[in-house]
This record gives C-alpha cells, structure tokens and sequence, in this order.
C-alpha cells in the first residue's frame, strides 16, 4: 500500500476516534456491563421489576452519604418530573428510557445525558449551586419533545434529609400523598 | 524479540481483567429499596400485543350486550360521566379491562363488570369497539356533540392541545391522544365525553387513580390548573377535537 493511502487511512481513524469520543462520552456503557447481561433490561418491563419501579425513583440517601438518583425518559415526559439532590455531595444519576432515545440536559453543571431504552446510563456529578434548574430535553424524540422540561431543586446538604419524610424524595407536587 | 514476548503473554491481561470486571460488577450494588408500587399488570410486550389485538369483532358484538345499558348502544354514552367507547383504541381498552381486573383501577361499578371477562372476551370486546364509528349522526342517539359550556374557555384549551406548555413541562394533548401522534394504551379523546375527562384528570393528578405505567398521565394532569383541566373536558367534550375520516 502506498504511504499516502496509509497515511490517508490513518488520518480517518484518528477523526473517527475523535467524533466519537466527543459524541459519546455522555454514553457510560462500560463493556463488562454489556458482557454481563447487567445493563440490559425490557424498556416494557420498568414499572414491573427492578430498579426503575415508580415507588424507587428519585433520589435516594445511600449508606455511605452519597445520593442515588433514578429517573426514567419517556414521549413526552421524565419521571419524575422534578428532583431533589443536596449540594455538595456526590449524586450518582441513573437513567434510562422507556421508548425512544432521549437526552437529559443537566443545566445544573451543564452537561448532558442520554437515555438508552434497554440500557442505563450512569454518571455521577457533584451540584455546588443551591438554586433550582431547568432539565430539558436535548435529543428529539416526538411530536411533544419541544415541551419536555423537568426540573432540578439543589436544597443545602443539611436541609436534604428533613425537606422529604419518605426515603424517596422528589419535588413534584401532589394533592394527596400516597 | 518484543514481539514474541507479547504474544507468549498475552493471556495475562485477559486474566487481570477477570477480578476487575468481577470487582466492578458486585460494586454495582442496587441501594435499598421501599416495597415496590406496582401500577399497573399490563406491560405492552409483543405477547400482550398479540393477545390485546387477537380478538374477533363479532363475539364483542355478543359480548357487548353487557355494556349497552351505561356505554350506549351504539357506543355513545348518554351520561357524561360514562365514557364513550365508540372507535376506541384496542390496547386502551384491553389494558383498562385488565387493570379493572386486578384493580389498579378503582370502580365499584367496573370491577365486577371487568371480573367476569376472560382475557380473550376482553380481546373480542377491544376488537369490537374499536369498529364502532365516532362519526356524529343526528339520525342516532348519540349524546355527542355536547355544547361547550363557556366557549371562551376554547382560548385556554387550544394551546394546550396543540402546542402544550413548554414553562411548566406539559406536553401537547395531540402528541399522544392523536391526531398528531399516537403512544401506546393513550386513546383518542376526539369523541370521549367531557365530564368523564374532567373526573379522569382530577383523579390522575390527585393519584386517586394510579394505573398509568411510569406514571406519566399522573405527572402531566399534576401540573394542569383547575381551569385548564375544565377548558380541556369541555373542548374535548364538545367534539371540536373531532376531525371526519377522508373521503
């Protein structure tokens, strides 16, 4: 093979290598999880079993004082649709999809999260600004994507635990508790 | 040289990798979790796909002798509070039946109706109801179209249903109950009655009723104000939604 062909070859690799890794860092599929079978899971299963059940989603107070939250993308709305997390305290974010392939733009710390349906996307972030944030959807998936928003509280660390009575905390208004 | 050392010992990394892959998976541990609130039985797996659209038209003709009284002959109730099923969606109405079945839904009047049916009766009647036209007739006893009750009101319901609410996350109604685009076990509202939409939203954001999966009506009818859900019952109940077939 002539070296500018080579060289030529090289030179596409080394974009391709680039394209991708900006396009899917956001993207935490690690390999031992796709080898495992771990990360797999029926987007038509979510309310049944596993982790993605609606009384487990939101953020959740580990043993170790980290916060879980767990959240679900689906046409035309994110569930649930406003989260609490405290400042200053690692937030590891699970996410998935039910149907379509959306995007959770973290306002927040300004990065973004895509939702895999049969996959969950991890990332873990630390919030320093108390406020609350607007997290839009970024990646077109329907008719009704252009109004999809949810919403972000960062409380102060020491008002977390009191601000929610029960393990599974979020913000969303209800007329009647369940 | 080099080379024949790598490929001699290649396998060692395969072996490292081993207990770090192990490592990082019994890490991955799931956090404790509240007993789990299931909403609803249904899961729309290609199984329950096949199932909810196997069912035969003219058995529900049999079968819906049952729901006449309330649901109208012609699937046209004639109290508002009781919805029409007149061309309603084969997977809303098989997952409502079901959820009625193991009560995820509440009704002290459809529980018992819903009991009785098998899994294919319900099919049959899904399969039914689905052929039953909307389209107005005066010649027939439809309760359809009713007035709307303050048309002024059609100022807050049409942006609702074609745009939504980008502020406060509310997707538009036409995204999912059609005609825009259409989401499994979402039916269409064109011709549904506007009281029972006003009860089933009141219900939803009050989660008094809890069968949606993901809770994805519960989310949207919570952000809706009290005007807003009157505004969208009316119009929808009204049949300005409704749009004929092409000739």
């Amino acid at each position: 093979m002539p070296r500018s062909k080579l060289g030529f070859l090289v030179a596409i690799l080394v974009l391709a290598c680039v394209f991708l890794g900006i396009r899917y860092y956001e993207v935490d599929l690690p390999l031992y999880r796709m080898i495992t079978g771990r990360n797999v899971l029926d987007p038509a299963l979510l309310h049944l079993e596993g982790e993605f059940v609606e009384s487990n989603l939101g953020s959740a107070q580990e043993s170790d004082g980290s916060v879980t939250v767990r959240m679900i993308a689906q046409q035309y709305v994110f569930v649930p649709r406003c989260i609490m997390v405290p400042a200053g305290v690692p937030v590891r974010i699970r996410l998935t999809s039910a149907d379509a392939v959306h995007k959770l733009n973290i306002t927040a710390v300004g990065s973004t999260l895509k939702a895999v349906p049969g996959a969950v996307t991890e990332a873990r972030r630390i919030f320093t600004t108390v406020g609350d944030f607007a997290m839009p959807c970024q990646e077109f998936c329907g008719p009704g994507h252009y109004t999809r928003r949810s919403e972000l509280k960062v409380v102060p660390k020491d008002q977390f635990p009191t601000l929610a009575p029960d393990q599974r905390k979020d913000c969303v208004e209800r007329s009647t508790t369940f | 040289m080099n080379e024949a050392r790598h490929s001699k010992h290649w396998w060692l990394t395969v072996v490292g990798l081993v207990p770090v892959i192990l490592a990082a998976t019994l890490l991955e541990s799931g956090g404790t979790q509240p007993p789990a609130r299931i909403p609803s039985e249904v899961a729309w797996t290609d199984e329950t796909l096949a199932l909810a659209n196997s069912g035969d038209p003219m058995r529900g003709l049999i079968l819906s002798r049952r729901c006449e009284r309330c649901h109208g002959a012609e699937g046209f109730s004639s109290t508002p509070a009781i919805p029409n099923l007149a061309a309603i969606d084969k997977l809303t109405m098989w997952k409502q039946l079901q959820d009625f079945r193991s009560g995820k839904r509440k009704s002290a009047l459809m529980e018992p109706i819903a009991a009785v049916l098998t899994l294919r009766q319900s099919a049959d009647l899904a399969a039914y109801y689905a052929l039953v036209p909307n389209t107005p007739d005066p010649l027939d006893s439809r309760s359809f179209p009713e007035r709307i009750s303050n048309p002024s009101m059609a100022r807050i319901a049409v942006p609702l249903i074609t745009l939504g609410d980008g502020q406060r996350g509310i997707p538009p109604c036409q995204a999912c109950h059609g005609p825009v685009g259409y989401v499994k076990g979402a039916p269409s509202l064109a011709t549904q009655n506007g009281l029972y939409i006003l009860n089933q939203l009141n219900a939803l954001s009050g989660w008094s009723r809890a069968n949606d999966i993901n809770i994805r009506m519960r989310s949207i009818a919570g952000q809706l104000t009290l005007e807003e859900k009157q505004a969208l019952s009316d119009y929808y109940g009204s049949g300005y939604a409704y749009q004929p077939p092409a000739e």
